[in-house]
């Protein structure tokens, strides 16, 4: 990972260049970095994060969701504030401010091998989905992998074109709602009901992924564990406020430690140590 | 933990010289200073002793002076700096390069600085707004003769010095002795040469009788052990929140980066960095309205474990300094000292 440590908080400036329309409050926006030497710089692991701005609105946090050592980087935002309601209003063309990554991701290098259980919630998607393509990058260093994703309602499922490739290379994708609009003929319930089903052939090699709201990260874990899986083999992705992304606006602390800075991927293992609750 | 050192700012190892100088050519050397680089000193306003850019030739008065009641926190992260301009597509980052030297800081507030060094040089990540402005100051740092009201720096050994200064002044009546720090600080001595005689030996430094005092010996493991106590519920029934004590903190550096447009001209703008405050319920709130540190209890919680515990952990040096400052601030008289003295009581090992 390459960072310039030079120019603390000057954005690097981004071009739109295609808008996905995911789901009701919810687009991806590919992004390419205008100058090359930006694109070399920015390279990441899966669930490693940017910060991204719109100047005199204001800059916030994403995981990226596409997968690294791509030329363009990917974002899936959903609209909740001031920042993203005006990325909201952004067209093809139009330049954004990024400055990162930063932070640690996923330990996709730690986990090779094993099987792969992977639990999303909502817009807590993103930065597994950096993982999956990952993994489909280098398929066969991975052994099973499973994509339990939960959603409040049929309509909110974002990457649905990204099923069928998915699909093909391997991945189990079981998707939960927790309200059935529509024609919807899949599970009606939390994205844990499924997990409980899971058999795995050796928890010892297996490895779990986890994002999304604190309260369902809190029963994932719970869930994994009872099946098996070790803390030091669970991984969660958190979220806290953001201003400056390395460790000195101390925004982001949970007791000692800085989920910008030594997050925001942190082992169940690690969180037992928090000096504060997590959830 | 050992700490390395995070750079030569951090660092200054203490030169064997020593000066002496009298009272009367203080104002020589600060005037002669002052033709050279900005100098701030403590000067009165309103009762009180700030930090403030000494005009040409203006005098300095420290008759009284104590503490400045804000730390000098404010002159290496100056609430309200512009960090990142904007005009169309041209963004560039803006630094400070004024030279300045800052006279009269209290020990106490340079091992603050040391803290700050810390946190903002340190992780293997360096803030270099911070950077520009640190590396170009000096500190003329000078030893207590009196401790304040509110002083406990005595129980944390932040009273004394061995680092963190180019120039140490000890008040000892008619003269000033002055301990050299670093070369810079014995440039300036060079400088101003005939102002300054040179002796060999060290400062004779008065014993400081204190009112406060805080254990520090198994106060982490105390605290530790208190993370789920009542004791903070029921400190918090008392607290406003108001964020003074985190204002008033030598070491709190916690800040937010606001955007700003220029609403004469929309496509220029910039951003600047704020003093942001934990004790607020703003300082972690997140899409949805989650607010992580939602209850009072959590957020003074917060204060204290990074003050004692969580700094000591992270940067090897305990964030709390001693100088008092968050008690004589505190409106509702919410004491550091006393709140460490229930924790040993309950906690402490016997
Ligand atoms: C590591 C990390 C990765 C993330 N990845 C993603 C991602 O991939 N996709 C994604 O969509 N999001 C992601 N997020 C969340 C995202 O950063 C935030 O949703 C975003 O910063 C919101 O910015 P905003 O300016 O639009 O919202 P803001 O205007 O800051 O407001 C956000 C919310 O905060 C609340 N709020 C703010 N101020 C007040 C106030 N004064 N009073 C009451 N309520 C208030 C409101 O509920 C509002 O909805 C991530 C966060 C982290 C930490
Ligand atoms: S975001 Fe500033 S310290 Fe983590």
């Amino acid at each position: 990972m390459v960072r310039d440590n030079r120019h603390t908080y000057r954005p690097r400036p981004a071009k739109v260049i295609k808008i996905i329309d995911e789901a009701p409050g919810i687009k991806t926006f590919r992004l390419r970095f205008e100058m090359q030497k930006d694109r070399k710089r920015f390279s990441f692991l899966p669930g490693q994060f940017g910060l991204f701005s719109l100047m005199g609105i204001g800059e916030a946090t994403f995981s990226m969701c596409s997968p690294p050592r791509q030329k363009d980087i990917e974002i899936s935002v959903r609209n909740v504030g001031d920042v993203t309601n005006a990325m909201f209003s952004m067209q093809k063309g139009d330049v954004i401010g990024v400055r990162g990554p930063y932070g640690k991701g996923f330990p996709v290098g730690d986990i090779k091998g094993k099987d792969i259980v992977i639990v999303a919630g909502g817009i807590g998607f993103p930065p597994l989905a950096s993982a999956v393509e990952y993994i489909i990058q280098r398929r066969k260093n991975y052994g099973k992998v499973y994509v339990y994703y939960g959603v409040h309602a049929p309509e909110d499922i974002v990457y649905r074109y990204k099923k069928e490739r998915w699909l093909k290379s391997g991945i189990k994708i079981f998707t939960t709602v927790e309200k059935k609009t529509g024609g919807w003929r899949g599970p009606v319930g939390l994205v844990t009901d499924g997990l409980k089903k899971l058999k795995l052939a050796d928890v010892q090699n297996a490895a779990g992924l986890s994002c999304g709201p604190p309260i369902m990260l809190k029963f994932v874990s719970q869930e994994l564990r009872t099946l098996g899986l070790e803390p030091d083999s669970i991984f969660l992705s958190l979220e806290r406020l953001m201003q400056c992304g390395i460790g000195k606006c101390g925004h982001c602390n949970i007791g000692n430690k800085y989920v910008c800075r030594d997050g925001p991927v942190f082992s169940l293992s690690e969180l037992r140590y928090m000096q504060e609750d997590v959830w | 933990m050992p700490q390395q050192p995070i750079n030569n700012i951090g660092i200054l190892m203490a030169h064997d010289s020593y000066y002496l100088l009298k009272k009367e050519d203080v104002q020589g050397f600060l005037d002669a200073l002052s033709s050279k680089m900005s100098v701030y000193a403590p000067v009165k306003s309103e009762g009180q002793f700030n930090f403030s850019k000494l005009g040409k030739k203006q005098k300095i008065g420290l008759e009284g002076y104590i503490n400045t009641e804000f730390p000098p926190k404010g002159l290496l992260m100056p609430e309200g700096e512009t960090l990142v301009k904007y005009e169309g597509s041209t963004i560039c980052e803006v630094f400070s390069s004024e030279k300045r030297a800052i006279f009269g800081i209290r020990p106490c507030d340079v091992h603050a600085i040391l803290v700050l060094d810390r946190v903002m040089l340190g992780h293997g990540d360096i803030e270099e707004h911070y950077e520009a402005r640190r590396k170009n100051t000096l500190i003329l740092a000078m030893n207590c003769t009196e401790a304040g009201e509110n002083c406990f720096c005595g129980s944390l050994g932040t009273d004394t010095l061995t680092e963190g200064f180019d120039l140490l002044f000890t008040d000892e009546g008619s003269h000033y002795h002055v301990e050299v720090g670093s070369a810079e600080g014995g440039r300036l001595i060079k400088a101003s040469a005939r102002l300054f005689s040179a002796t060999s030996r060290k400062a004779k430094r008065p014993k400081l009788v204190f009112k406060k005092h805080i254990q520090t010996e198994g106060l982490e493991d105390a605290m530790k052990r208190a993370a789920k106590s009542s004791i903070w519920e029921k400190t918090a029934e008392r607290c406003l929140s108001c964020g003074s004590c985190t204002a008033a903190c030598p070491t709190c550096y916690c800040f937010s980066l606001p955007h700003h447009v220029d609403i004469t001209k929309m496509d220029r703008g910039k951003i600047t960095r704020e003093a942001d405050y934990c004790m607020l319920l703003r300082f972690s709130r997140v899409a949805g309205n989650n607010v992580f540190r939602e209850h009072r209890a959590d957020r003074l919680k917060q204060f204290f474990y990074h003050k004692l515990v969580y700094g000591k952990e992270n940067e090897g040096k305990m964030h709390c300094v001693g100088c008092g400052r968050c008690i004589t601030e505190c409106m509702a008289h919410i004491d550091i000292t006393e709140e460490a003295a229930k924790v040993m009581r309950k906690y402490g090992k016997r």
